[in-house]
Order: structure tokens, then C-alpha cells, then sequence
């Protein structure tokens, strides 16, 4: 019996490091798949879009006009998705105003347009009637162009490029220092 | 039991486990026919996650984004361009692979289906080494020292 037992002792012995090991390179395994995820940025987004060219977009303006993206090119086109209702869209309001505002001094402006995500025309006549901003408004009745460049939640902000490239995505409110700064290194990069 | 009918029985088991697998292979690979446009509108909204929901696919959710979502899908399916598959990809390729509910099997992705399958085998591994390190240990011999021990608790009983 003592027999038995020191060669079942022996086999625990010699199976423990084993198990051990198999543990921890499965340890290791998810530590690395933690580790070399890539961290969520707070202002510039992600998005299977980017460096893509930006999807086809053809609606009309609140104003009644036909808006077709690729007619733009040529010029740098920002896309800030809204809507009346949505507490950050009004908080950042007042910095898209003032961005417009500085770059319609510039000599090669960068077209501003407000993508209407899920409100009527009404109250955003009566939103930027009250707030300023006499840049082009969009229609978006369908949520076909929020699809389009994977839109979720208002805000977005989306720059493309005057060849048509998607080249940025900010997801959450914007701010007149940051569109600045990164329509300078886009401009710098891409050339302007 | 005589060992000709423990293999017959065997045989019989393999067999029937054999034709288990089959029919459930069959049943769920085989083409039911063509199906309507509503039946392809759900099979793909129930296999694309809302974005701004937790856990709910899109075929549930009544958020604004999951409607936007469902009103695309159905116009892709009604211009007949793009199979299923090519329409979930579209969406993968504009929201990102967060809004698929049903993990690729290429990538990172894999290990979801890879990890379950690899513990399971480990899992079947340790219980078939330990049942028989058990028998091995179940089948010692009596020492003497045992015997003489039980035979002196008997006397002492009586």
C-alpha cells in the first residue's frame, strides 16, 4: 500500500508544475490581449471609416437646396451630427458658432454642415434661430446618412478631406480649440 | 454480460450516436427555401447589436439608432444587391465589429469560439486522469499489517 501511495505522490508531484504552467500561459495570454488593446480616446474616435472614402451622401438642406457630398470636393467638409434635444449638441453649440465664425475669415475655408439626426425641421429652424449659426443644415429623415458614417449618438463631428477621404471622427461634444488644432494637422498632412 | 455482446452493444451505441450527429448536422444546415423579405430583414436585425443599447440586437430595440439601423437593412434587402452576409458586413464596416452579436471566427474574435472548446477539453482531460489515478489506487493490495489489524479489531468485538 505504501507503494501505492508514494507513486501516487510522485504523479501529483510531477503533474503540478504542469497544471501550473498551463495556467499561467493562459494567465499571461489575457493579460497581453488586455494589454495591447487599444485605449477608447475621449475625443478623437475610431471608425472603420477613416481613411476611407466618405459614403455617399445625398439629401436636401432645410433651405431646400440639394446637398450632395461628393460635389464638395475640393474643399475640407465638417459633418456635426445633432440634434435639438441632446444636452451636449446645445453645450457645444456656442463653439461651433465661434469656429465659423474665425474660419469664414480664412482664405480656404472648411465647409461647415449640421446633419439633422432625428428631429424636425421646425425645431431646428427654431434652435439655430435662437442660438445663431447660418451654416447649411442637412435633412437626415431616414437615419440613412447617421447608417452611413456609423452614427450612434449625437454629437459627432466628422471632417473629410477635399479629395473625399474620411480623415477624422470626434464622438461626444467638440470644441473650438480642438477643431482648430486637428483641421491644422489634418490640413498640414492631407495638404489644404 | 459475454464479450461478444458487450461489443455488439458497443456497436450499437457508436451507431446510433453516429446518426444522432447526422440528422443534427443535417437540420441545421439544410436550405428551407427561399425566404421573404421580412423573414431576411429579422434574421439580420437579430444578429446586429443596437449601439446604444446594452445587449439587445437591433430586431428588439426601439432606440433611434437601432430604427435608423432596421429602416437600412430593410432598403438593402428590397434593392435585392447584397446577400446577408454582404448587408451585416456593411454595417460592421461603418459601427465596427461591437455590433455584432455573433463573434468572426478570424482575429481576436476566435478566441471567444476557440477558449470554451479549449476548457472543455482540459476540463475532459483531468476528470479521465483522475478517475484513473482513482482506479489505480482502488485496486492495492491488502498488507499483512492490514490483515492482522482487522483480524485483532474482530477479536476485540467479540
Amino acid at each position: 500500500m505504501s507503494d501505492v501511495s508514494t507513486d501516487s505522490a510522485v504523479a501529483r508531484t510531477r503533474l503540478a508544475p504542469v497544471i501550473a504552467s498551463i495556467v499561467g500561459v493562459v494567465m499571461l495570454a489575457f493579460l497581453w490581449v488586455l494589454v495591447s488593446a487599444d485605449p477608447n480616446s475621449s475625443s478623437e474616435a475610431d471608425s472603420p471609416l477613416l481613411g476611407q472614402p466618405a459614403p455617399a451622401v445625398s439629401t436636401t438642406t432645410l433651405d431646400g437646396e440639394n446637398f450632395v457630398l461628393s460635389y464638395r470636393k475640393g474643399s475640407w467638409v465638417i459633418l456635426n451630427f445633432f440634434n435639438s434635444t441632446c444636452v451636449p449638441c446645445i453645450a457645444e453649440h456656442p463653439e461651433l458658432v465661434a469656429f465659423a465664425e474665425r474660419e469664414s475669415q480664412a482664405s480656404n475655408p472648411a465647409e461647415l454642415y449640421t446633419v439633422i439626426n432625428d428631429d424636425s425641421d421646425d425645431a431646428v429652424r427654431a434652435f439655430f434661430a435662437e442660438n445663431g449659426g447660418d451654416w447649411q443644415k442637412v435633412r437626415d429623415s431616414d437615419g440613412s446618412i447617421s447608417v452611413a458614417f456609423g452614427v450612434a449618438k449625437v454629437p459627432e463631428t466628422w471632417i473629410v478631406d477635399p479629395n473625399g477621404y474620411v480623415r477624422l471622427r470626434v464622438a461626444g461634444s467638440i470644441t473650438t480649440g480642438l477643431l482648430d488644432e486637428q483641421l491644422g494637422l489634418l490640413k498640414a498632412q492631407f495638404g489644404s | 454480460m459475454s464479450n461478444a455482446a458487450s461489443v455488439k452493444n458497443k456497436w450499437t451505441w457508436l451507431l446510433l450516436t453516429l446518426v444522432a450527429v447526422a440528422l443534427l448536422v443535417f437540420g441545421g444546415t439544410r436550405d428551407t427555401g427561399p425566404k421573404t423579405q421580412s423573414d431576411r430583414i429579422d434574421a439580420i436585425t437579430k444578429v446586429i447589436a443596437c449601439p446604444t443599447c446594452q445587449g439587445e440586437s437591433v430586431y428588439v430595440s426601439r432606440a433611434s439608432a437601432a430604427e435608423s439601423i432596421r429602416a437600412e437593412v430593410a432598403r438593402q434587402v428590397a434593392s435585392g444587391q447584397k446577400t446577408d452576409d454582404e448587408i451585416v458586413a456593411f454595417m460592421e464596416a461603418r459601427f465596427g465589429s461591437r455590433v455584432l452579436l455573433v463573434p468572426r471566427s478570424t482575429g481576436l474574435d476566435a478566441l471567444v469560439w476557440v477558449l470554451p472548446v479549449f476548457a472543455l477539453v482540459c476540463a475532459l482531460g483531468t476528470l479521465v486522469f483522475a478517475f484513473r489515478r482513482w482506479s489505480v489506487s482502488g485496486s492495492s493490495t491488502v498488507s499483512d499489517a492490514d490483515i492482522e489489524m482487522v483480524e485483532q479489531a474482530l477479536r476485540d468485538a467479540e
